[in-house]
């Protein structure tokens, strides 16, 4: 058929057009990794920090990285410097998560994870179970350099790269 | 039963022309636009696989250790099954595409694709497995294990895989010489089930679908109707034809040397729409043929009861039906084919046939108009060879045309940029229908290009073994 692969490649850019339409209106800002720029805090001791800078709307609707308005002034331990930085939320491809560091005395001395929504029940699950894993991980190496578990491969680099991106921002090494 | 009890010629004279049985409906006409409509579609259902897969991966992943591979397994994971989905469709006999391209079009572009698929869904599971290594900081070996036991649904699509290559291994030329076609299909049938095992994992892994709800229900609308068509066009609908139409061999008949016309009969043959040129697939239910079925085209429009085929000996199949039994029942698949009047897209036609292509040029023939002054090249090597010649002279002269029988060899009786223009003076007006062995049909497609003749007024049907 004449112009048959026109008539292919028009069909083609329509359709990847139409796609990244609908993907955009039903989830905006959801294409930026990290979309979410949450409030990194340095403390000090007996200073109450702030809350944080006021957060975009999240995808979903839901506030994002809910952990961050709860300062961790409070939480931290008032001897000695410690900083406390959440890294950026990180999309992967069956769920976000957010990793927040606590340095103290040039040291990473906890991660936690404040945000992890998943797609469904497996991935919950996979998350609970490897989780501790990457945290013992990232504390023995001192760095976001670490191997992923297998078998959990998305949520091993999402939380390589949220931790990173808290390291950065707390100008860790 | 005694001797002929049909002549398929023209009428010979008004009286003839009267007693005639009436004809079989022609086939409905092929709709471009539909056609058309549908390429748009394929391309719309790429672009939207393509867009899917990258808005759900987001770009950080890429620089994870690992990341890029893993990205790129995901990518030709989905290109690869989606392009394996247009395979399917290609040869489910869908009607008005088959009507358009023609079985022989849509089956050389199933062949052109076939590469594709196979190559990315390959590279897939080994850029993922690998990916995954490296992200784990595993070996291959171990990652592979882990993919085949611990995640759901591997296990099948890895199996689904193998049948995959296995098919694209045997379907390459040189090893596909050496299978007996019949073995060949039977091992290449299997694609439907490799594609029916591999189907769920990834709705359940894929990043694109996990959690993605919409996506889920348009993939699976899509391969439930790829499902549903296959069923219905590709092994449906010929069964229910075969059943419909009953047509057992009623006579053998000898037309020149290595040639004879089977004809054969059936009910409500009224029902059974065909145009001059189309062939249908032929399965004897016979002893030694029940197992195989070829293609033929029909040697001249049916007159109810009677359908007409005319077979050269030049295989095992071929050469059996000289001798088959009448009585013996038929089961067909068709009408397929483009190689008719509703392809001609310029006022009149030029109709060249070499040898046994000589059959669907005879029932093509009857299907044009009186008065369309057709000009008709008939080529062979000796005189013998050219059956059905009276007909075709008679048919000729009907509808006012011209006739050059061509005998004699390759040099002596060549159709080139020469002698063609030569024969054809008004071939700038003429749409030229070609049929007969490739070699043949290659050739004079070539001539008809070097001449000026654009290709939607070039029509061919070469018969291959």
């Amino acid at each position: 058929m004449k112009r048959a692969p026109w008539l292919v490649a028009a069909g083609a850019v329509a359709g990847f057009l139409g796609v990244l339409g609908l993907h955009k209106t039903a989830a905006p800002g959801a294409l930026a990794s990290g979309g979410i720029q949450p409030a990194s805090q340095s403390s000090q001791a007996g200073q109450p920090g702030h809350a944080g800078q006021p957060t975009h709307a999240s995808p979903r609707g839901q506030t994002p990285a809910g952990g961050t308005r709860a300062t961790p002034t409070a939480a931290a331990p008032a001897a000695g410097a410690t900083v406390t930085s959440v890294g950026a939320l990180e999309r992967y491809g069956y769920g976000e998560l957010a990793a927040r560091v606590s340095i103290s005395g040039g040291r990473i001395t906890a991660i936690t994870v404040p945000v992890l929504r998943t797609a469904e029940q497996y991935s919950q699950q996979l998350a609970a179970q490897v989780l501790p894993t990457l945290r013992s991980e990232v504390l023995a190496a001192q760095s976001a350099r670490i191997s992923a578990v297998s078998g959990a491969t998305y949520t091993s680099q999402a939380y390589a790269l949220s931790v990173q991106a808290a390291l950065d921002k707390a100008h860790f090494r | 039963m005694s001797a002929s009890p049909v002549a398929f010629g023209a009428p010979k004279s008004p009286a003839d022309r009267k007693r005639r049985p009436a004809r079989s409906p022609a086939t409905r006409r092929p709709h471009p636009a539909l056609a058309r409509l549908a390429l748009l579609v394929a391309g719309a259902g790429l672009g939207a696989t393509l867009a899917v897969t990258i808005t759900s991966q987001p770009a950080s992943q890429l620089s994870a250790r690992g990341g890029a591979l893993t990205y790129a397994g995901s990518l030709a994971g989905m290109i690869g099954t989606y392009l394996a989905l247009i395979m399917v469709l290609l040869v489910s006999r869908i009607p008005f595409v088959e009507r358009v391209a023609g079985q022989d079009g849509l089956l050389r572009l199933h062949r052109a694709i076939a590469p594709w698929p196979i190559s990315l869904l390959a590279a897939h599971a080994l850029f993922l497995t690998l990916g995954y290594a490296e992200a784990a900081r595993t070996g291959v070996w171990h990652e592979a294990g882990v993919l085949l036991t611990r995640y759901p649904d591997m296990l099948t699509a890895t199996i689904g895989l193998a049948l995959m290559c296995l098919i694209g291994i045997i379907s390459v030329r040189a090893v596909r010489r050496r299978l007996r076609r019949e073995t060949w299909w039977l091992i290449h049938l299997w694609m439907y089930l490799a594609l029916a095992i591999s189907f769920a994992h990834v709705i359940v892994l894929g990043p694109a679908f996990v959690g993605h709800p919409l996506t889920q229900a348009v993939w699976s609308v899509a391969w439930a109707a790829t499902a549903g068509l296959v069923l219905c066009y590709r092994f449906g609908l010929p069964v229910v034809r075969s059943l419909r139409h009953r047509l057992t061999v009623t006579e053998v008949r000898r037309e020149g040397p290595g040639v004879v016309s089977v004809i054969c009969s059936g009910r409500r043959l009224d029902r059974l729409a065909v145009s001059g040129g189309q062939f249908f697939c032929w399965r004897f239910l016979s002893r030694g043929l029940w197992w195989q079925s070829h293609p033929y085209s029909l040697s001249a429009l049916p007159q109810p009861p009677y359908l007409r085929l005319t077979v050269k000996a030049v295989g095992d199949h071929s050469s059996a039906l000289a001798s088959i039994r009448p009585g013996t029942k038929i089961a067909i698949e068709g009408p397929y084919g483009a190689f008719t009047r509703y392809a001609q897209r310029r006022p009149r036609a030029l109709l060249v046939a070499a040898g046994i292509g000589v059959t669907a040029l005879r029932a093509l023939l009857e299907d044009l108009p009186r008065g369309s002054a057709p000009v008709v090249l008939l080529r062979a090597s000796q005189p013998a060879d050219l059956v059905l010649s009276t007909e075709v002279r008679e048919l000729v002269k009907h509808r006012r045309g011209t006739i050059h029988e061509l005998v004699g060899s390759r040099e002596e009786a060549a159709i080139n940029e020469v002698s063609l223009p030569r024969l054809v003076p008004d071939l700038a007006h003429r749409d030229v229908y070609v049929c007969g062995p490739e070699g043949f049909v290659a050739s004079v497609v070539d001539t008809a290009r070097n001449l000026g003749i654009p290709d939607e007024a070039i029509h061919h049907e070469a018969f291959a073994l």
